[in-house]
């Protein structure tokens, strides 16, 4: 093993450790996993009021609790065919379709809080080493750029973890609150979506360490890491919008450099939508995190 | 001789601030080496500038032989005390310790026994399991004490090492350092300057980013040139010690009488010239000091630097 590869497993090992005996990142992420909990009974009791009034217009039975007729609508060629033309592809309705409502639900919700979470737990983590100074007792140790690559996947691995236990949380509502509940492929389903949502979040991940190697004030990082969060979603959403054809394709280019621009391709499960989604997603976070660290690795410590 | 540091005209700027101005270092292996100066000289910046924490805007560092600090030829060979720095607050001693311990490249063999023997020497070994966040300001001085010697460095660089310590507990450490000498080469920056006469054997005078001299502990202190007697009761013959021993500059105090000599004198011999006369004209001697003391010397050049240095 070199002596970088060494650091940066050094380095990731104690992350992990660290962080997850920081008060603030186990709030965060409980208060994380309370929160998809809660979305999720949520969205139990939404189902149930509108499968309410499915079963007073049409005049049914009256379900015990949710997801009874939701399973029967989810299966009917009239909702799969209404689906397929409101997405406007087949091949992506038919896919969704496959996988259980909860699900589905878990996959959305993760995917849009996920990048919140992640500002909120790592885009202190360096600049909070550069003000305490704690970094001084590192760096004649360590190389700048296999510490902050440690320190990444330190938190890439706490992020999983974070994603993969609200997953279990959403679970476990489900199974108590939900009839017609399918454990098993509501299970891996879940998972599998904590996995691409956690690919969505890498490049938010990049973009919170790159903007901590920045700052020397961690309050300072949090508030750039919420304001780039904020511009980048803006801008993946204002670039989507306006494209079009001649010049305005240049807004292509610009959805393309946002995480927001990939993440439709990742509701795919078929590897020629998914692999360039996530090379792109990777790709995103590697030039993040080296724009900060552009800054980093000539910064007086 | 080796020098297991040398800085030659390094240059750190902060905009307009020059903290360090064209400074000169020479710290040979196996020397424990004190650096002294006034707030603000840049005692601190030229540790951090020789471990590359921070940037020099100019000049040459070789650390080690090797050129300057680079991860891939440096990590594990040295090591920093700093000064003001803290610990994650959430790390355990041991756990911190022997993160340290794992990046300087202990072996995973020795590894337990090195923290042992690190604690023991700062006398933590019973707060190994505690979070640094609960201990006081002097124990956490000690943690960071222990951390700079892990893995017998070649080159340690101690900044304001005996800061916050206890009586008790600087005098360990200063055993410690002592017990050191000649196996790695220690810098100790200090306003302490009673700590840098007991421990080092070469200083070097920094003022305002530059070197104002540098030298053996033993030429700057001119004990080889330099005799103090405290004195009790009786009248020094001056007279006779004038015209019996040519070449001798005499200082005169109500209690003290120093007399600084060539080489035309071995201090034996001018100790003993000197005792003769003095219990001759029955002046009784309280005690008889070698030199000057650090102080002394550190204010005589202080006051001989021009306004701008």
């Amino acid at each position: 093993m070199t002596k970088s590869s060494h650091t940066f497993w050094m380095v990731a090992r104690n992350e992990l450790g660290d962080s997850a005996r920081s008060r603030r990142v186990m709030v965060m992420v409980l208060l994380y996993l309370v929160g998809a909990m809660g979305a999720t009974a949520l969205f139990i009791t939404f189902l149930q009021s509108v499968e309410g009034q499915l079963v007073s217009s049409l005049g049914l039975p009256v379900p015990k609790s949710a997801g009874g007729v939701t399973a029967t609508l989810w299966r009917s060629n009239m909702f799969r065919e209404m689906l397929t033309r409101l997405i406007g592809d087949r091949g992506l309705a038919e896919s969704l379709l496959a996988v259980p409502p909860l699900a589905l639900f878990y996959g959305w919700l993760s995917c849009a809080f996920t990048p919140a979470l992640v500002m909120l737990t790592s885009s202190t983590r360096i600049a909070e080493e550069i003000a305490s100074g704690s970094v001084r007792y590192v760096m004649f140790r360590a190389g700048r750029a296999p510490w902050c690559v440690g320190k990444f996947a330190g938190q890439a691995v706490q992020v999983l973890g974070a994603l993969l236990l609200s997953a279990a949380g959403a679970w476990l509502v489900g199974y108590f609150r939900m009839k017609s509940f399918e454990p098993l492929p509501t299970a891996q389903y879940m998972v599998w979506f904590a996995f691409k949502a956690w690919i969505y979040a890498m490049p938010f991940l990049g973009l919170a360490l790159g903007i901590s190697q920045l700052c020397s004030v961690p309050n300072l990082a949090l508030v750039f890491g919420f304001l780039s969060l904020v511009a980048v979603q803006v801008l993946s959403g204002v670039s989507s919008w306006l494209t079009g054809t001649g010049w305005r394709r240049i807004w292509d280019i610009v959805n393309v450099l946002t995480p927001g621009g990939h993440r439709t391709d990742l509701w795919w499960n078929d590897p020629e939508h998914l692999l360039p989604a996530a090379v792109f997603l990777l790709t995103l976070t590697a030039a993040y995190l080296l724009a900060g660290y552009a800054r980093f690795a000539r910064r007086d410590l | 001789m080796n020098a297991a540091l040398e800085m030659q005209g390094v240059v750190k700027s902060y905009g307009r601030l020059r903290a360090l101005d064209g400074l000169d270092l020479c710290v040979p292996q196996g020397s424990i080496f004190g650096l002294v100066g006034s707030n603000g000289a840049g005692k601190t910046t030229a540790l951090a500038t020789a471990l590359g924490l921070l940037r020099s805007s100019g000049g040459h560092i070789n650390l080690l032989g090797d050129g300057p600090f680079r991860p891939e030829k440096h990590a594990g060979r040295v090591a920093l005390l700093p000064q003001d720095s803290r610990f994650p607050p959430h790390a355990r001693v041991e756990e911190l310790l022997r993160f340290y311990a794992r990046l300087q490249g202990v072996p995973s063999e020795t590894l337990e026994t090195a923290i042992d023997e690190l604690l023991g020497w700062v006398h933590l070994q019973e707060r190994r399991r505690s979070a640094v966040r609960t201990l006081s300001h002097g124990m956490t001085r000690r943690v960071a004490i222990a951390q700079a010697f892990l893995g017998s460095p070649e080159l340690v660089l101690l900044d304001e090492p005996l800061n916050g310590l206890d009586p008790k507990e600087a005098a360990r450490v200063r055993d410690m350092i002592r017990q050191r000498r000649s196996h790695q080469a220690i810098v100790i920056s200090s306003h302490n300057l009673s700590d840098i006469e007991a421990l080092c054997d070469r200083v070097a005078f920094i003022e305002k980013g530059k070197l104002v001299r540098q030298d053996t502990l033993e030429k700057i202190m001119r004990r080889a040139h330099r005799i103090t007697y405290v004195l009790r009761g009786g009248s020094v013959p001056m007279d006779k010690l004038s015209t019996g021993l040519p070449e001798v500059t005499w200082e005169q105090q109500p209690d003290t009488l120093t007399a600084t000599f060539t080489e035309r004198y071995t201090t034996e011999e001018l100790n003993d010239a000197v005792l003769r006369v003095l219990l001759e004209a029955d002046v009784g001697i309280l005690e008889i000091r070698r030199g000057s003391d650090l102080e002394s010397e550190y204010l005589r050049l202080a006051s001989e630097q021009p306004p701008g240095v």
